[in-house]
């Protein structure tokens, strides 16, 4: 689902962001991606949405090579990926319903199908009882599941979490885990960037981890460190 | 194509609504700009039209002595008469004269009061066969070198000046106008970077979920094409008022120099619809060049 060959990426000209990595993820894989801060896995995230260029190496999503994408592609590259930030990047002035369907609305999908995906979505996310509230009447747990539904309404075959679980305290961290762990499921290839050693180490999936822009350790059912 | 016309119309309202007076701004400055130079293409167009009519008409004008003796007014007919350089010409006695005067002075009547018939020359107005700049000269100076004659005017002259003044107005108005045209594209570029900056967080999501460039640019570019467009309807009143001073000057400077200083009401509607036409396109260029620089970094 996603090749990575040798991938060097550097910003400015002098900082060394990702150094000749290579990386090959199946479809329907989880993946930890870990690593101290500024070891390269929020570089890593934004190459495969093309956010970045890679400044060196090529890089595959869906048997592609997004390098060879002309710019008018990208996004149509991007309705095939999902993100979900840290900071959940939801629009305050609009609500939850509104928020997920705007996902929907700016890549031209038809109202009916809004309709029926909008609030099937967010039933799967546990948010039901919160269609009508905006982003700031709501836990930040709750804000994350949101930004989730935004990310997987679409249905991509890949979803990107940066730090999802970043700005969540433990439990509500695990509700997340568990949502992602059922996207996962549905054969969604997610690829989640975290510093949470508590997470990684229950959910004993594929690791790799990232130091000064190398990859140092790729285990199978792994853990933090 | 997935861009719905009510999703256009809803993103731009916004907008407006947002930037309320930078919008105005905008605005005025279109109109302005357009106004202006709508204006210098009409003054050049009733220049135009004054100075066709003066070139097949009268060329110059000679002015007799009031004290003229009849046998010196007769040997001047009869040379006109004679001339085969000149192809008509009219008598104005000094009643007609004086007519003219009184016609000319009527919101004065103190004025008309102190002249009397007496004290105005008679004239002949000197149609030649050849109406070339320097052969009228010629003539006009054979006719002032005659005894009786107290000063030829030729309209060239005039004419010229008239050409000169309007061409130099003309050029400076066109300037002026080219200058707050680019002002207004910038001032459109502007608003329409506000705009977007007070939406980046709603781009940002849309370029996530992966809306297409053109879907997040053309809400913006109907936003540049409505001020455009806006500007551009105002100005065609403004435009027209500009014609009616043109009538004005027309009717009360009764000088005949100026007699068909005036457009053709179709030319001037034309020249509004040009300049609407101007701002929709100056419009949406602006902030075409604001979005596509905000969308590539």
């Amino acid at each position: 689902m996603i090749r990575i060959e040798n991938v060097t990426k550097v910003y400015k000209g002098e900082v060394l962001a990702l150094q000749n990595v290579s990386c090959e993820v199946q479809r329907g894989e989880f993946v930890f991606l870990v690593g101290p801060s500024g070891s390269g896995k929020s570089t890593f995230m934004r190459l495969l949405s093309k956010e970045e260029k890679p400044d060196r190496g090529r890089i595959f999503v869906a048997g592609k090579d997004i390098g060879e994408l002309p710019n008018w592609k990208v996004p149509f590259l991007r309705r095939n990926i999902g993100c979900v930030f840290q900071d959940f990047k939801l629009l305050p002035n609009k609500t939850v319903v509104q928020n997920v369907a705007f996902a929907l609305e700016v890549i031209g999908r038809p109202r009916s199908v809004i309709k029926e995906k909008v609030p099937a979505i967010l039933e799967l996310v546990g948010l039901s009882n919160k269609m009508r509230n905006y982003p700031d009447e709501l836990s930040g747990g709750e804000q994350q599941r949101v930004s989730i539904a935004r990310a997987f309404v679409n249905r991509p075959l890949i979803l990107l979490a940066d730090e999802p679980t970043g700005n969540l305290d433990p439990n509500t961290s695990l509700g997340i885990m568990t949502l992602l762990d059922r996207i996962n499921r549905t054969g969604t290839t997610v690829v989640m960037a975290t510093h949470d050693r508590s997470i990684v180490d229950k959910m004993r999936r594929r690791v790799v981890e990232l130091d000064r822009g190398q990859i140092v350790r790729d285990q199978s059912r792994g853990v933090y460190a | 194509m997935s861009l719905k016309l009510d999703y256009v119309l809803r993103e731009t309202a916004g907008n407006f609504r947002r930037n309320i007076t930078l919008t105005l701004a905008t605005v005025i400055t279109v109109t302005i700009s357009l106004t202006l130079l709508g204006a210098a293409l009409l003054f050049g167009d009733a220049v135009d039209n004054a100075t066709v009519r003066w070139k097949d008409g009268v060329e110059f004008i000679v002015f007799m002595d009031p004290e003229i003796s009849p046998e010196l007014e007769d040997d001047i007919r009869r040379q006109l008469v004679d001339s085969p350089e000149i192809s008509g010409f009219a008598y104005i006695d000094k009643d007609e004269a004086y007519a003219e005067v009184q016609d000319l002075l009527g919101d004065s009547p103190e004025l008309v009061e102190v002249i009397t018939p007496e004290r105005l020359p008679a004239s002949f107005r000197v149609k030649p066969a050849d109406t070339l700049p320097e052969r009228v000269d010629e003539l006009a100076a054979a006719f002032r070198a005659q005894p009786g004659v107290a000063r030829v005017v030729t309209a060239s002259e005039t004419i010229r000046a008239i050409e000169d003044l309007s061409s130099g107005l003309r050029q400076r108005v066109i300037i002026i106008a080219i200058v707050l045209l680019v002002a207004a594209a910038v001032l459109i570029l502007n608003t329409i970077r506000m705009a977007l900056f007070s939406r980046r967080r709603d781009i940002e999501v849309m370029k996530l979920v992966g809306a297409t460039n053109w879907f997040i640019r053309v809400p913006f570019m109907f936003e540049g094409l409505v001020q455009g467009l806006v500007g551009g309807v105002i100005a065609i009143p403004l435009i027209w008022l500009t014609n009616n001073f043109f009538s004005v000057i027309n009717d009360d400077v009764s000088l005949e120099l100026l007699r068909g200083f005036t457009v053709d009401p179709s030319r001037v509607w034309a020249l509004g619809f040009q300049m609407v036409g101007l701002g929709a396109i100056v419009g949406t260029v602006g902030s075409g060049i604001a979005v596509s620089r905000f969308l590539d970094t």
